[in-house]
């Protein structure tokens, strides 16, 4: 892996801490330094437990310190999910056979291994997740604790398939931990950088066009479903989205645009600003390792390239994180990746489904509209 | 329960070395500096620093450089991707380079010291932050200060005052400094250097030049040692804490740098006879406080408080806030009094 100036997404550890802390009944135990502990523990906003280990523990081993909070953690009924950190990933202990008395999860997802991705998919993994075909429904994935969008994606998303007469089947990762091994057959996402690969994909909901063929699909697959309201609904809120945009395009010109984000939410953005305000996509940063794609994408990794990027394209629009923001506070701009810091946000917004694409044009057309004042 | 951080047992759950470290080189603007280990290590701080910025008003980011390091560098040693990131680290053309070690490249034992010793043409600072294996954030904090405070020499001193140590992730920094840059106005003192708060590679070049170096506080009086060492420059241990510590500071400032007091020390009194004022209606309540966390400092100050305004203090008594630094100078008790006062009449 090469030098990164400024890198922006966090590290395999934090992934794996991301996934296991979305179940309940999962403690979670950062086997690590406090340094390790406290940026998962302030990025999720969930009950993280740790080893904070010293050095001695790293010259003589880490096995008493761990066996010691792990009884500690015995009696509470949780399952518990012991995540590596980067130097008891090297020290050669065998931490399978120190744990071998303890009914644990254990999840090697050094940081060093890769990204959040990465982790996540291995603590994933780890859970063994299955399908159970008494399990009615469908399962909704990509809520990973990692995005400040995940609570209002999957609120939305389980709105829609009310709506559809659709029992929601296992939330991945936002469930009983139980439930990832009793999840239904079929799966719709919500933001597939994260996806479980658990089930039949029936597709995406990010954009009102993917969430009418997923719904369309439902509705082939699920002779008890109704996707009638939801499809009503689409037509109508489309509807509103055309006209408002419409009336944007009648005094102003689309924004040229650059897009840094994960490749799911890049491209939905790139998509939905394409097809409703003609907008110029000038480029997209993935975050993590693009997919195919007809717009202009990159991998970019760190604060230097967007800085670059931003410099070269000099856009009128910028979506992105709060590192994106910083670099011309005077540019529009839509916060759609993490981090989003500055910005106090209580509501769970969502990207996905209807509303979330609702309130991703809403924000477009008010950012851009705002800078013209 | 030892499985979440509590502030009791500081060398478990200190902090990272880095982060502290960082706090640090990340204020110098004419600077770089590189992080040896994997990018999580870099992007967890990138992160942290991002959001302390912003709780301070400001968008700018600092320019940290991750070496990246991947399992193969961890199998096979890193210093060779040391090398490489400084050869481009250099090619940016800044005032210093500041080299920072972390948990990981200390365990497989590269010797970050070597790689940077050598002509670069400009100056490249080790400093060692091996997160826990290098101590807590308070060790990072020192060592980095250390570290960079070697590279000022001895020069001809003037009435000035260095500030030493601020705290530079607290969300009052800028409010702490204003208070006692308001007291040091009241005695025609001017500032040398902060050091290290918005200073350059020329700034940290005059740090010899103060009469005396004012510390933060206790914890960075291994730094007030190692420049009184170096530059006998004597220094007062703390900022000004509490009514009568704060008419204490501004005597003892005085004195260091030859200066008369009277007045100042007058003018001060005078301001905390009006603040007593101000609060009066609270005088004679009963208040509890939440201790833990808080310095000895912290509740020093606050039974102070209570003091002057016949406070009881009992545990039935009303919650009201305390802060883990004590508040800074006289201002500070006034802004404490004031959530006081909101707690009081909630």
């Amino acid at each position: 892996m090469p030098e990164c100036e400024n890198p922006l997404w966090p590290c395999a550890m934090s992934g794996a801490a991301a996934c296991l802390a979305g179940f309940e009944g999962v403690t979670v135990v950062i086997h690590g330094s406090s340094g390790c502990y406290y940026y998962p523990a302030t990025l999720l906003h969930a009950p993280l437990k740790g080893t904070f280990i010293l050095e001695n523990e790293v010259i003589f081993g880490s096995e008493q310190r761990l066996c010691e909070v792990l009884e500690e953690l015995n009696g509470d009924n949780k399952k518990i999910a012991v995540v590596m950190t980067c130097v008891p990933a090297i020290l050669g202990e065998d931490i399978r056979s120190m744990l071998r008395d303890y009914d644990v999860i254990l999840v090697d997802s050094p940081g060093f291994s890769g990204d959040i991705e990465t982790g996540y998919q291995k603590a994933l993994s780890a859970l063994a997740p299955s399908v159970d075909p008494g399990t009615l429904g469908i399962n909704i994935d990509g809520a990973c604790l990692f995005d400040p969008y995940s609570n209002g994606n999957v609120r939305e998303i389980t709105r829609l398939l009310g709506h559809a007469s659709v029992p929601v089947g296992t939330i991945f990762c936002s469930d009983r931990l139980e439930r990832a091994g009793h999840a239904a057959a079929c799966t719709v996402g919500t933001n597939e950088d994260f996806a479980s690969g658990v089930g039949t994909w029936l597709g995406s909901t990010l954009g009102l066009e993917e969430i009418k063929t997923t719904f369309n699909r439902i509705g082939a697959l699920f002779p008890e479903s109704d996707p009638g309201p939801v499809l009503e609904e689409i037509d109508h809120e489309d509807e509103r989205i055309v006209r408002a945009c419409d009336k944007f395009l009648r005094r102003f010109d689309p924004p040229h645009t650059v897009i840094f984000s994960g490749f799911s939410y890049a491209t939905f953005a790139a998509y939905t600003l394409k097809h409703y305000l003609d907008a110029d996509i000038q480029y997209i940063g993935s975050r993590n390792e693009p997919g195919a794609t007809s717009f202009h994408v990159g991998h970019v990794q760190g604060f230097s390239e967007v800085k670059e990027l931003i410099r070269h394209y000099n856009p009128d629009l910028i979506i992105g994180s709060s590192f994106e923001r910083s670099v011309d506070p005077k540019r529009a701009f839509i916060g759609l990746t993490p981090p989003v810091r500055g910005t106090i946000r209580l509501a769970p917004h969502a990207v996905a489904g209807i509303s979330g694409s609702l309130s991703f044009v809403e924000d477009v057309l008010n950012a851009c509209m705002d800078l013209r004042k | 329960m030892t499985l979440n951080p509590l502030p009791l047992n500081l060398s478990r759950f200190g902090g990272c070395t880095i982060t502290g470290a960082l706090s640090v080189t990340t204020q110098v603007r004419d600077a770089i500096t590189i992080i040896h280990g994997p990018k999580g290590c870099a992007h967890h701080n990138f992160s942290l620093l991002h959001a302390t910025a912003l709780d301070n008003d400001r968008i700018s980011l600092p320019d940290l450089i991750s070496t990246g390091l991947s399992e193969s560098d961890i199998i096979f040693g890193g210093e060779g991707a040391l090398r490489q990131t400084l050869e481009g680290a250099v090619r940016q053309n800044s005032g210093a380079i500041f080299v920072l070690s972390t948990c990981i490249v200390d365990t497989i034992g590269d010797d970050v010291a070597a790689v940077c010793h050598g002509n670069l043409g400009i100056p490249v600072i080790p400093i060692p932050s091996s997160g826990f294996l290098g101590g807590t954030f308070h060790n990072g904090v020192n060592n980095a200060l250390n570290a960079i405070a070697d590279t000022a020499e001895p020069c001809e001193k003037g009435p000035y005052v260095n500030i030493i140590g601020e705290k530079n992730l607290e969300y009052e920094v800028e409010e702490n400094y204003a208070e006692v840059r308001r007291l040091l106005g009241a005695l025609g003192i001017p500032v040398n250097v902060r050091f290290l708060r918005h200073s350059s590679i020329r700034d940290i070049s005059r740090l010899g030049a103060a009469r005396l170096n004012i510390l933060r506080d206790s914890e960075v009086r291994t730094v007030g040692e190692r420049l009184q060492y170096r530059f006998d420059t004597p220094f007062i241990p703390s900022f000004p804490v509490g009514f009568a510590g704060t008419i204490r500071f501004i005597q003892e400032v005085a004195d260091s740098i030859g200066v008369k007091s009277a007045r100042a020390v007058r003018e001060e009194k005078s301001l905390q006879d009006e603040i007593l004022a101000e609060f009066e209606d609270i005088a004679g309540s009963s208040v509890t406080f939440d201790p833990p966390g808080m310095t000895s400092d912290s509740l020093s100050v606050a039974r102070e408080i209570a003091g002057h305004f016949d406070i009881t203090i009992d545990h039935d008594g009303c919650m009201v806030p305390l802060q883990v630094s004590p508040p800074i100078g006289t201002n500070g008790i006034r802004h404490l009094l004031h959530r006081w006062r909101r707690s009081l009449h909630a």
